[in-house]
């Protein structure tokens, strides 16, 4: 068993409230990334689960039961910290021991189940090192291990992978996915990486400013985000401003057929993708799409990004083929299947 | 640092500590040794038998008596020195800066004014002449060394870890033995190795609030060297240094400059 419900979670630091009237459930065996911009509470809300930090409000029921008032060594939450924070006077086996031994465990079990992770998280060989010997991926394994051992109904991880480079990160990741999907273990998994949230999780919560935005399936959150700040924080760009009439959308970029919609005449604001919006150079005759500029392209490697000046406004558009210019003149293409309608405001 | 840096270092460090020890040594296994000589004109064991048999029982109970002194000072300073070392490294609070004026104040004034004003207070409350009067005037030196070594192993101290050993299932207890003092061990240890030397070599405090009665062994080797017989005065002082020169061999090899920083 492995449930997690936060109701109405407040919390202040002082006189600052950092987390309002959050909800948010992870199921038994699930995997939820919650997903924020830096500063945005997700440490506070892990530290919060974890019985760390005192909320000013609001419930947390682990298992069905509330834990209010339930000190942290008491709960069956563990929490992996965005340091690794191994204890620098025990080597790896021990470090991996300590919560077997604060439950009063008995050497020979513990030594069992110390073996059995260390083989989980491959560590195998390494379990006599001391904890300055290892390279920062091991040492980050160490603390996943640490806590995996316990079995906890709910595994708290906050940014484990953000101190590791790139190849190491991916690596990770697979791990932790490998671990999560094998030992069906419930955790809520702290990012500030949007790549890395959808990724990872059957589902992500979005946390901007203390309130969560969206909770959803990863395709939900990418392709129909809720409202523009969600589009903002998966990398939206292109905001269009217009309104319904008949089933057409009447913007500053044209008029898009979107099909039959509710309020008539309300003004309303679209996005769409950089990557899908079609970019060709400017021929004699037009292909029907909006006449524009390049002011300015990034090579990314698999992709560049070009940002066109039409009349109506700039966009971003993100292209696999190579060899636009700046200055170069083009047209481009909005298809109307891809633009996503933002309710009413 | 080269290595011939390194070492030509260690040969000044070991020669400016070594230096005073040299004439001392060779007082104590002298029988006579008068002014232009460069070397004593008779060797001769008299003082180191006169401190192991005639004066004896009285070094050995100055001894005993500082060793207690010394210990029970140092425990007392680690013990208050810890919660207010962690409490000035970890938190900010009104009037931290007041609170160092503070406790550097016994470190400048003289410790003859502190021991003098201390003494008609503790003639008072009846710790004049008493080992727990003498263990406080040591304490007004002794406490504001260590608050300050543990102010600065707790300032480089990442109380994450302790809540990492929480959300581990670690009690609050657990975490005091299991997790906080592992780590500090080695500051730890500095603070009360500073705080048992620095007790140890009190004298004029001791001499002023113990009145002659607690005689530890500064007290019995000024005593020695009033009386003029140097050779006796010399074997006592190297008596008197072992337990600092042990501890300063001890600090070198296993606490080093780390201890100060403390562990992260
Ligand atoms: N002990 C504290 N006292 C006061 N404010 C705090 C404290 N800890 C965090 N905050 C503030 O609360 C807000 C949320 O902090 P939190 O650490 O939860 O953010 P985060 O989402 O984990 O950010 P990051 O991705 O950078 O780790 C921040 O604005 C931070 O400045
Ligand atoms: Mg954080």
């Amino acid at each position: 068993m492995g449930d997690l419900r936060i109701e109405k979670l407040a919390i202040d630091y002082g006189a600052r409230a950092v987390i309002q009237g959050l909800d948010l459930d992870v199921h038994d065996g699930e995997m939820v990334s919650l997903l924020g911009p830096s500063g945005a509470g997700k440490t506070t809300i892990l530290k919060a689960v974890a019985g760390l930090l005192e909320p000013s409000g609001g419930n947390i029921l682990i298992d069905g039961h509330s834990v209010r008032g339930v000190p942290p060594e008491k709960r069956n939450a563990v929490m992996v910290f965005q340091k690794p924070l191994l204890f620098p006077f025990m080597n790896v086996s021990q470090n991996i021991g300590f919560g077997l031994r604060m439950r009063g465990q008995a050497g020979g079990e513990t030594a069992r189940h110390v073996d059995h992770i260390l083989a989980l998280t491959r560590l195998e060989g390494l379990s006599r090192r001391k904890v300055h010997e290892l390279s920062g991926g091991q040492q980050q394994r160490v603390a996943l291990a640490r806590a995996l051992v316990l079995k906890p109904s709910i595994l708290l991880l906050d940014e484990p992978l953000s101190n590791l480079d790139a190849t190491l990160r991916q690596r990770m990741r697979e791990l932790i996915q490998t671990i999560q999907s094998e030992t069906r273990m419930t955790m809520l998994f702290v990012t500030h990486d949007q790549s890395e949230a959808l990724m990872l999780s059957h589902r992500v919560a979005l946390l901007l400013d203390g309130r969560l935005r969206q909770v959803g399936a990863p395709r939900q959150l990418f392709h129909h985000p809720a409202d523009p700040e969600v589009a903002r924080f998966f990398g939206g760009k292109n905001f269009f401003q217009g309104h319904i009439q008949n089933g057409m959308y009447h913007s500053d970029f044209g008029v898009f057929a979107v099909g039959p919609q509710d309020g008539n005449g309300h003004l309303r604001t679209a996005t769409i993708r950089p990557e899908d919006i079609r970019i060709v150079p400017r021929r004699a005759e037009s292909s029907g799409g909006l006449a524009g500029r390049i002011v300015k392209t990034n090579f990314e490697g698999s992709a560049t990004r070009i940002v066109v000046a039409c009349s109506a406004g700039e966009l971003v558009v993100l292209t696999s083929q190579d060899g636009f210019l700046p200055g170069q003149e083009v047209e481009v293409t909005v298809p109307p299947d891809k633009l996503r309608l933002f309710p009413d405001a | 640092m080269t290595r011939s840096v390194r070492r030509m270092t260690g040969w000044i460090v070991m020669t400016a500590v070594g230096l005073p020890f040299g004439p001392l040594i060779l007082w104590s296994f002298s029988e006579r040794w008068f002014f232009p000589g460069l070397w004593p004109q008779a060797w001769g064991l008299r003082a180191w038998t006169y401190i192991a048999s005639t004066a004896g029982m009285q070094v050995m109970a100055a001894i005993g008596h500082s060793v207690v002194v010394a210990a029970v000072t140092a425990a007392i300073a680690v013990a208050i020195g810890l919660p207010a070392g962690r409490a000035l490294g970890l938190y900010t609070f009104k009037g931290k800066d007041l609170v160092s004026v503070i406790l550097t104040l016994p470190i400048i004034v003289p410790p003859l004014c502190v021991a003098m004003g201390l003494h008609l207070w503790f003639i008072r409350l009846g710790l004049a002449e008493t080992y727990a009067g003498v263990i406080g005037v040591h304490l007004t030196f002794c406490l504001p060394y260590a608050i300050f070594v543990l102010w600065g192993v707790f300032s480089n101290y990442n109380p994450e870890f302790e809540a990492q050993a929480r959300s581990l299932g670690a009690s609050r207890l657990a975490v005091i033995t299991r997790v906080m003092l592992p780590m500090i061990l080695p500051g730890l240890s500095v603070a009360a190795l500073f705080a048992f030397l620095l007790s140890w070599s009190q004298y004029l405090s001791t001499l002023i609030i113990g009145g002659g009665r607690v005689t530890t062994l500064p007290v019995l080797l000024f005593a020695l060297m009033g009386s003029g017989d140097r050779p006796v005065a010399a074997a006592v002082s190297l008596v008197f240094v072992a337990p600092a020169f042990v501890a300063l061999l001890f600090s070198a090899r296993y606490v080093g400059t780390r201890s100060l920083t403390g562990v992260h």
